[in-house]
C-alpha cells in the first residue's frame, strides 16, 4: 500500500454554497482577473522588463555570523557589463543580511560579476534560537504559586512554534522607472500608498513625482506593507545611472532576509479543578525575533476565561532574519498554545473539549459557532483521546480565533462614461485577496448594472488614497468608500436624466441596468447614459461617511473544526476535513470569501504540519531556502475545506484577511494529540515528534 | 549561471564525440533537466557545454517487452511514462509505483529514468555553495555536527548524504541491467552502479563521464512492490522507501530482494531481511512483520535521524505486503 492514502481526496476543496448563499451581496462572481492569471496574461511587477533595464543584485551574508575577508570588487567590475559594485558592510549578522549589491546590464553579466566577487567570509559564533539564550522560565512568583497550590491540578509545560517564512508567490522587489524629474515605481507591495513612503531621498525628487504601480501583487502576508531595501537601492541606482532598474530577489534571498513568522516559546503553569473550571496560572512566553522585533505570542486571547493569569513575553534576538508581520501577527502561535492547553485540561479533568470551551467562552458568537461546528464535522463519532488501537487513528480538534477592524483612510471614485461603462477607482492594491472583485461588485450593486458594465482601476498612487492590505484593513474600509462613490455618481446621472425627461429624481431609480419610475421602465442603462452623460461623471466617496451607511461593526470570530488521521507507524498526519466558520460581517462577494477562508486555512494547515525555517545550529546558515525542503503545503495535501459564514444580525464588511488562520494550527494540534493520546507540543508536528511523543520520548 | 553552449545531437557517438572533444570546458549531458538546472542555478557546476541527449531518438516506444520477456526502458522514458505503463504494472509494480510515487505530476512529465539514477544528492549543504563539504572537494561533512533530520542512517562516513532515486532500489530488487555506450562496455548490473562515499566522493555512480545510459533490462518481478513514506503528498522527498520482489510458490516466499532508499548513500540491500523472510508463509503476518523488523538493525542514526530507523521496517513490510497483495494499481 502506497502511503498516499487514496481514500483521502484531494480534488479542490468543497465550499459551502448551499449554507453560504444568500447571506452574501454577491453569489457567483468569479476572480475578475483569474483568466489573465491562470493565462499568463497578468502582469505582476515582477514581469515588468522595461528596455535598456539594469539589473541589481544584493551581496549577502552567507552565514549567521561572519566577517568579509575579502572580496574582489575589481574582478567583479571587469567583467563585461558588470557597472559598479557598493559594499556598505564587512560583517553580517544573519545568514542573507545585504553587505552591498553589485550593478549589471543583464542578468547574466549580474551572476558572472557575483561570481567574480569570490567574496571570502569567516564564520563566527552564532546562537541561532531561542533555546540559545533562554533556559527556562524565571520562577513562579508567590502570588502566582499560591494560586496554584489551591488548585486541584495544575499543567506545567512549554509549548514551541517554528520559524515560518511568508513564501508568497511573487518575491520581493521593485523595478524602477526614473525620468529625472519623475518617475515610477513598480512593486510588488501590500501598500500602493506606503510603498513610496520614505523613499524621497533616494530617488532624489519629491514624494509627489513618484508613482507606485502594482496591478497584480502575487502576495505579501504582512511582508510587503512597505518600502523594503528592494526598492530603495533600486531608486539609487535608477537616479544615479538615468536608467531603468530591475531589482527581484531569489527566492532564497527571500526566505532569508523579507521576514517571518517568529518562533515563541510559552511556559505554562495553569491551576484548575476538576470539573475543568480554570483558576488561572502564569504564562511566559519568548519570541524568537531573530536581528530584531517583538515576536509577541498573543495568548491569553480573551476568548476563553481562564482564571487569573500573570502574563509576560520578552523577545529573544538571534542570528536570524529579523521578524515582520505576518497574517494576524502573534495570534496562531498563541491559539496553538490556548487550545492545546485547553484539551490537555481536558483530557486530564475527563472533560469533553467541546464542553470545556462551552463552558469557558467568552461570547454568545462562540457557543454558536462551537454547536454548529461540532454538528457539521460530526463531532459525537470523537473517540475519547489516546483510546484507540489500530494503525490509522481518527483524531477531532477544535480552534477559534477573533480579529479587530482597524479603521483607515480610504477614498474612492466611481466614473460614468456616455458609452455606459463604468469604472470604479481606487489606489489600493489586490494581493490575490479579491479586492478588484470587491470592488467591482460592490459598484455593480449600488448602481444597479450589470458586473460586466463595470471595470476596476487600481494599484496605482494616482488613484484616491486607501489602506495597505495589512491588518485585514482593505474590503472594510474601502468598500463603504466605493459604495458612497456610486451612490454619489447614481445621484449625478439621475439628476441630469430627470432634467432632460423633466421628471423629479428622486422618483426615478436604475434597477437590473433599467431606468424605472415606479413600475414603469423609461430606458435601458445605455439609453439613459447616451441621453444623459456629456463629460464622464465622478462620483467620490470615503470611508468616513461611507461607512455610516454602509460599515460593519465588532469583531472577526471564528472557530474551526478538524478531522484527521495519524498513521501511528510512520508518524504521517492526514488532514481530512476542515469546517470554518468565520464571522466577517455582510459577505460581499462568495467566491472570494470563501477563498479566503481555504488560503487561510491552508496556510494554518502548512504552518501546523510542514513549514520550518531551519538554521544549522553551528553555522547559522538556513539550510532549506527552497521550496523542496523548505517543505510548503502543496494541493495534494489541501484538504476538503468548508468555510461558513456566520452573518446573524450583521450588517456591513469586517476583517477577514487574517483571522481564518488563527484557529488551524490550535485545532490540528488538539486533532492529532486527540488521535495519538499524547500532545505534541511542538510545531510543526512532524513524523519524527509523533513518533518520539508515542515512544514516551519528550515530544 | 555561467554561459554555456547547447549541443543537440542526433546519435549517441556524436554525444560521446562531443563530451571528448575538449572544445569546451566540462561539458555534461543533459536529459530532462531538472537536476542539472538546480546545479547550473545554485553555480555548484560550470559546464561550457550542456550535450542535450533528450533528443536522442529512442526505440518507439520507451516501455517494451522482448519475445523472451524480458522487459526495457529506454534512458529516456519519463517517470510519467513508466507510471503509467501497463506492462509495468503487469510484470514489474515496484517499478510502475516507485515512478507513481516520486516528486511531483509536473516533475514526473520531464524527468527521465537515467536521469533519475544519476541524479545528484539532495544533502542541503551540498545543494548551497557556502559549504564546501567533502563531496565539493572540501574539508569537512557538515552533517554529523549540523543539521541530519533527512540524512544517512546506514553506511554513512565520510559523507552522509542519502541517494535521493526512487528508482534505484526498485530496479535493484529486479537485478536490472544498466546498458551504456561510450567507453567499450556494454551494461553493467545496477547493483555495480553505484559506490559507497569511502569508494570515492566526486560521484555516486561508477560511469565514466562520456558513458551514456541507452536503456535497462530485467527480467518480470511479477510479486514486486514499492512503499515510500512521504510527509507531504506530493512535490517531497521520501523520508524512506522500500523495494521489494519476492518469488512466492504455494503460499511460501521462496526468495526474497529487498533494497531500501532514502537510508544511506547507495541504494541499501537488506540481506538479513531477505534470508528471514525466506521460507515464510504468505499469511504469518507475525513473523512477517519480524523479518521486516530486521532492517534496523545496525543503523547508524546520526543526531536527528533515528525515526527512520522505525520507518524502515514500517516501509519494507508494507511494500512486502503489497508484494505478496499484488494489488498493482491500475494504470492511470
Ligand atoms: C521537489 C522534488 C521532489 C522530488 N522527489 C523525488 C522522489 O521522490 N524520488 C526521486 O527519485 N526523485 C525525486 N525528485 C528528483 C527528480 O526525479 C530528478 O531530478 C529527475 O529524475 C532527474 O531526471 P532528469 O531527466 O531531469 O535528469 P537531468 O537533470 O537531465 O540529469 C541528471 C544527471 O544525470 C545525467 N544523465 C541524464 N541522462 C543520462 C544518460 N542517459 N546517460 C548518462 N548520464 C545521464 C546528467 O548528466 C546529470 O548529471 C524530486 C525532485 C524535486 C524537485
Ligand atoms: S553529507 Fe555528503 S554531501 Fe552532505 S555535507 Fe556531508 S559530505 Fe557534503
Amino acid at each position: 500500500m502506497s502511503m498516499r492514502d487514496e481514500h483521502i481526496p484531494t480534488v479542490m476543496p468543497t465550499t459551502n454554497r448551499s449554507a453560504n448563499i444568500g447571506a452574501t451581496l454577491n453569489d457567483d462572481t468569479s476572480r475578475l482577473e483569474a483568466i489573465a492569471k491562470v493565462t499568463g496574461a497578468a502582469r505582476f511587477s515582477r514581469d515588468v522588463y522595461l528596455p535598456n533595464s539594469l539589473f541589481v543584485s544584493f551581496i549577502r551574508c552567507p552565514y549567521g555570523a561572519a566577517k568579509l575577508e575579502s572580496i574582489d570588487t575589481e574582478a567583479a567590475t571587469a567583467v563585461q557589463g558588470v557597472l559598479d559594485v557598493q559594499m556598505s558592510r564587512k560583517r553580517g549578522q544573519y545568514h542573507g543580511q545585504p553587505a552591498g549589491y553589485l550593478v549589471a546590464d543583464s542578468p547574466s553579466a549580474m551572476w558572472r560579476g557575483l561570481r567574480a566577487l569570490n567574496a571570502q567570509w569567516k564564520p563566527q559564533p552564532v546562537k541561532t534560537g531561542i533555546t540559545d539564550e533562554i533556559s527556562g522560565p524565571p520562577p513562579v512568583p508567590p502570588s502566582v504559586q499560591s494560586l496554584l497550590d489551591e488548585a486541584e491540578n495544575t499543567l506545567d509545560t512549554v509549548y514551541t512554534t517554528q520559524v515560518q517564512t511568508h513564501a508568497s508567490a511573487e518575491t520581493h522587489g521593485s523595478v524602477v522607472d526614473h525620468h529625472g524629474d519623475t518617475a515610477i515605481l513598480y512593486t510588488s507591495t501590500q501598500g500602493t500608498f506606503a510603498a513610496r513612503d520614505g523613499m524621497e531621498e533616494a530617488f532624489g525628487i519629491p514624494l509627489s513625482a513618484i508613482e507606485v504601480r502594482c496591478e497584480h501583487v502575487g502576495g505579501g502576508f504582512g511582508s510587503k506593507l512597505r518600502a523594503g531595501k528592494e526598492s530603495l537601492i533600486a531608486a539609487r541606482v535608477s537616479a544615479k545611472y538615468k536608467r531603468p532598474v530591475y531589482l527581484f530577489v531569489s527566492r532564497a534571498e527571500d526566505h532569508l532576509d523579507t521576514g517571518n513568522r517568529p518562533s515563541s516559546r510559552t511556559y505554562v503553569n495553569i491551576g484548575f479543578n476538576s470539573d475543568g473550571t480554570i483558576l488561572g496560572g502564569r504564562m511566559q512566553s519568548y519570541g524568537g525575533v531573530g536581528v530584531g522585533g517583538n515576536g509577541g505570542v498573543h495568548v491569553p486571547s480573551g476568548r476563553y476565561s481562564l482564571g487569573e493569569l500573570a502574563r509576560d513575553h520578552t523577545p529573544v534576538r538571534f542570528n536570524g532574519g529579523a521578524e515582520r508581520p505576518f497574517r494576524a501577527p502573534g495570534a496562531p502561535q498563541g491559539a496553538f498554545v490556548e487550545e492545546l492547553m485547553l484539551d490537555e485540561i481536558a483530557a486530564i479533568t475527563g472533560v469533553n473539549p467541546l464542553d470545556l470551551r462551552l463552558a469557558r467562552t467568552t461570547h454568545d458568537d462562540f457557543r454558536e459557532m462551537f454547536t454548529l461546528g461540532a454538528e457539521h464535522i460530526g463531532w459525537s463519532s470523537r473517540a475519547a483521546t489516546g483510546s484507540q488501537k489500530g494503525t490509522i487513528r481518527r483524531g477531532f480538534g477544535i480552534g477559534s480565533g477573533s480579529w479587530e477592524r482597524y479603521p483607515a483612510r480610504a477614498e474612492a471614485e466611481v466614473v460614468i462614461n456616455r458609452d455606459g461603462s463604468v469604472e470604479a477607482r481606487t489606489g489600493t492594491q489586490d494581493i490575490g485577496t479579491g479586492n478588484r472583485t470587491v470592488m467591482a461588485v460592490v459598484t455593480a450593486d449600488r448602481l444597479g448594472i450589470p458586473l460586466r458594465n463595470v471595470s476596476v482601476r487600481l494599484g496605482n498612487s494616482t488613484l484616491p488614497i486607501g489602506p495597505a492590505s495589512g491588518g485585514s484593513m482593505t474590503v472594510h474600509n474601502v468598500a463603504p468608500a466605493m459604495m458612497q462613490a456610486a451612490d454619489d455618481a447614481k445621484n449625478q446621472l439621475l439628476a441630469l436624466l430627470a432634467d432632460r425627461l423633466d421628471a423629479a429624481s428622486q422618483d426615478l431609480d436604475i434597477v437590473s441596468g433599467e431606468i424605472r419610475r415606479g413600475d414603469e421602465t423609461l430606458m435601458t442603462w445605455s439609453q439613459a447614459c447616451v441621453k444623459a452623460v456629456g463629460q464622464p461623471i465622478v462620483g467620490r466617496g470615503n470611508r468616513t461617511q461611507g461607512v455610516a451607511r454602509y460599515g460593519g461593526a465588532g469583531h472577526s470570530r471564528g472557530v474551526q473544526f478538524v478531522e484527521l488521521a495519524v498513521d501511528v507507524e510512520t508518524g504521517i498526519v492526514r488532514v481530512k476535513r476542515i469546517v470554518a466558520i468565520q464571522v466577517c460581517g455582510r459577505v460581499m462577494c462568495r467566491k472570494t470569501a470563501e477563498n479566503q477562508v481555504m488560503g487561510a486555512v491552508t496556510q494554518g494547515i502548512s504552518y501546523a504540519l510542514f513549514e520550518d525555517r531551519i538554521l544549522d545550529h553551528n553555522l547559522g546558515s538556513m539550510v532549506n531556502p527552497n521550496l523542496d525542503m523548505y517543505k510548503i503545503i502543496g494541493t495534494a495535501d489541501i484538504p476538503h475545506i468548508e468555510p461558513i459564514f456566520y452573518t446573524k444580525g450583521q450588517t456591513g464588511p469586517r476583517s477577514l484577511g487574517e483571522p481564518p488562520t488563527i484557529p488551524t494550527a490550535g485545532a490540528i494540534a488538539c486533532a492529532v494529540y486527540n488521535a495519538i493520546g499524547v500532545p505534541v507540543r511542538d510545531l510543526p508536528i512532524t513524523p519524527d515528534k509523533i513518533l518520539a511523543a508515542l515512544e514516551g520520548d519528550a515530544a | 549561471m555561467n554561459r554555456f553552449a547547447v549541443a543537440q545531437v542526433e546519435s549517441p557517438d556524436q554525444a560521446v564525440e562531443l563530451m571528448e572533444s575538449k572544445r569546451f570546458v566540462s561539458p555534461v549531458y543533459k536529459a530532462g533537466g531538472l537536476d542539472l538546472l538546480d546545479h547550473l542555478k545554485e553555480g555548484l557546476i560550470e559546464p561550457g557545454l550542456l550535450v542535450d541527449i533528450r533528443t536522442l531518438a529512442g526505440c518507439a516506444d520507451p516501455i517494451h517487452q522482448a519475445e523472451d520477456g524480458t522487459l526495457r526502458i529506454s534512458a529516456n522514458a519519463t517517470l510519467a511514462d513508466i507510471a503509467r505503463s501497463p506492462l509495468m504494472h503487469e510484470h514489474a509494480p515496484v517499478i510502475a509505483q516507485a515512478a507513481h510515487s516520486a516528486a511531483s505530476p509536473q516533475i514526473r512529465n520531464v524527468a527521465t529514468i537515467a536521469g533519475n539514477l544519476l541524479q545528484r544528492p539532495r544533502c542541503w549543504y551540498y545543494r548551497q555553495q557556502q559549504f564546501d563539504c567533502l563531496k565539493k572537494g572540501g574539508h569537512q561533512c557538515f552533517a554529523p555536527d549540523g543539521e541530519n533530520k533527512y540524512h544517512a542512517v546506514f553506511g554513512g562516513g565520510p559523507c552522509h548524504m542519502i541517494h535521493p532515486s526512487s528508482l534505484a532500489p526498485a530496479l535493484s530488487v529486479c537485478n536490472a541491467h544498466i546498458h551504456v555506450t561510450g567507453s567499450g562496455r556494454e551494461s553493467i548490473p545496477i547493483t555495480e552502479l553505484f559506490h559507497a562515499p569511502d569508494q570515492g566522493l566526486r560521484s555516486e555512480h561508477n560511469l565514466s563521464p562520456v558513458e551514456i545510459i541507452t536503456h535497462i533490462t530485467f527480467d518480470p518481478v511479477p510479486h514486486s512492490a514499492f512503499c515510500a513514506v512521504h510527509e507531504k503528498q506530493a512535490f517531497d522527498w521520501p523520508l524512506a522507501m522500500a523495494a521489494a520482489a519476492l518469488v512466492i510458490e504455494s503460499g511460501t516466499i521462496r526468495s526474497a530482494r529487498i533494497c531500501a532508499g532514502a537510508v544511506a548513500p547507495i541504494p541499501w540491500p537488506l540481506p538479513k531481511v531477505e534470508d528471514a523472510l525466506r521460507d515464510l508463509r504468505i499469511d504469518d503476518d507475525g513473523e512477517l512483520d519480524k523479518a521486516c523488523s530486521l532492517a534496523a538493525d545496525r543503523g547508524e542514526p546520526l543526531s536527528q535521524n533515528a525515526y527512520k530507523l522505525k520507518l524502515l521496517p514500517v516501509a519494507i513490510r508494507r511494500a512486502v505486503q503489497r508484494a505478496i497483495a499484488r494489488n498493482a494499481e491500475a494504470p492511470q
